[in-house]
């Protein structure tokens, strides 16, 4: 019974939940906008972590340089569009 | 019939199946590039509200979070399937796997209740460029879960039917790749949409 279970995927399973009740700090503390998008911005990261190598096996392939590849270019594709929309349509920098 | 190597894993017992695999991995490059543009346009628009709500007026905790746990849950299920998957237990994988999809459909259940929601009190796709974004994202996202559901029911009956094959434990990992992907995609959902915006 236990080996269905695997003590990787269960811990990991716990840790995302720990992170969803860390991000949820947001909702009843009264932070400042900074410190809570920094907390949010680490929780949703490392939850997203937690699920790549927890979850999805990453690394555990031998095409796993290629898989990391492809990860980080999409990766950073996004956080180039997400952040130079926000720079130039809403900081209006 | 291809080459098996039985050092591996099934999913990745033939090139076939490790080029398939792979492929997955860049589809979820492109995936992601969907997300990233809809959350640039949602983070440009949601403050344009027009005359209909804002978001803060409209967002309730409560589904947001079971939505969160379910999907959270669902997460962890699909990958003991695949856990279930590499020790061979066909039954246990199966399991497993259907509570998965019953998970998915208490998330899309909850998030069909929130789009009546929000249509019956006034934030409805064509209210304001903020509820059509925000409605644009979600739904995305939902149409997501609701394919899903239907791929994942179609996987089960062909594990029933042929066993676990290279082919079928094969079409299960590339699935559970695509859940895992969803959640991900959810958890930012719930962060950057729903989070920041009750704040």
């Amino acid at each position: 019974m236990s080996e269905l279970f695997p003590r990787k995927q269960v811990m990991g399973f716990v840790f995302s939940l720990v992170l969803t009740a860390a991000a949820l700090t947001v909702y009843f503390l009264d932070l400042s906008f900074m410190a809570a998008m920094t907390v949010l911005l680490a929780t949703a990261f490392v939850q997203a972590g937690v699920q790549l190598v927890g979850f999805m096996h990453v690394g555990e392939s031998e095409d796993r340089t290629m898989i990391y590849m492809n990860i980080f270019y999409g990766v950073a594709i996004a956080l180039f569009t997400i952040f130079g929309t926000l720079l130039i349509l809403v900081w209006d920098m | 019939m291809m080459k098996i190597d039985n050092s591996l894993p099934l999913e990745y017992a033939n090139e076939q199946n490790k080029m398939n695999i792979f492929g997955f991995w860049i589809f979820i490059g492109a995936e992601v590039m969907l997300f990233a543009t809809l959350f640039a346009t949602y983070f440009t628009l949601e403050h344009r509200v027009g005359n209909g709500p804002a978001g803060a007026e409209i967002f309730e905790l409560t589904p947001v979070l079971i939505e969160t746990l379910v999907l959270l849950t669902s997460s962890f299920t699909i990958g003991l399937a695949m856990n279930a998957m590499r020790l061979g237990k066909k039954n246990a994988m199966l399991t497993f796997f259907s509570i998965t999809l019953l998970l998915g459909l208490v998330f899309l259940g909850v998030e069909i209740y929130e789009f009546t929601h929000y249509a019956s009190i006034g934030a409805g796709l064509q209210v304001s460029a903020f509820t059509g974004i925000l409605l644009t994202t979600l739904g995305t996202h939902g149409a997501h879960v609701t394919v899903g559901l239907f791929w994942g029911l179609f996987i089960i009956m062909q594990v029933k039917k042929h066993g676990l094959t290279p082919k079928t434990a094969n079409k299960s990992f590339i699935f559970s790749l695509y859940w895992h992907f969803l959640d991900i995609v959810w958890i930012f959902i719930f962060s950057f949409i729903y989070l920041k915006g009750m704040m």
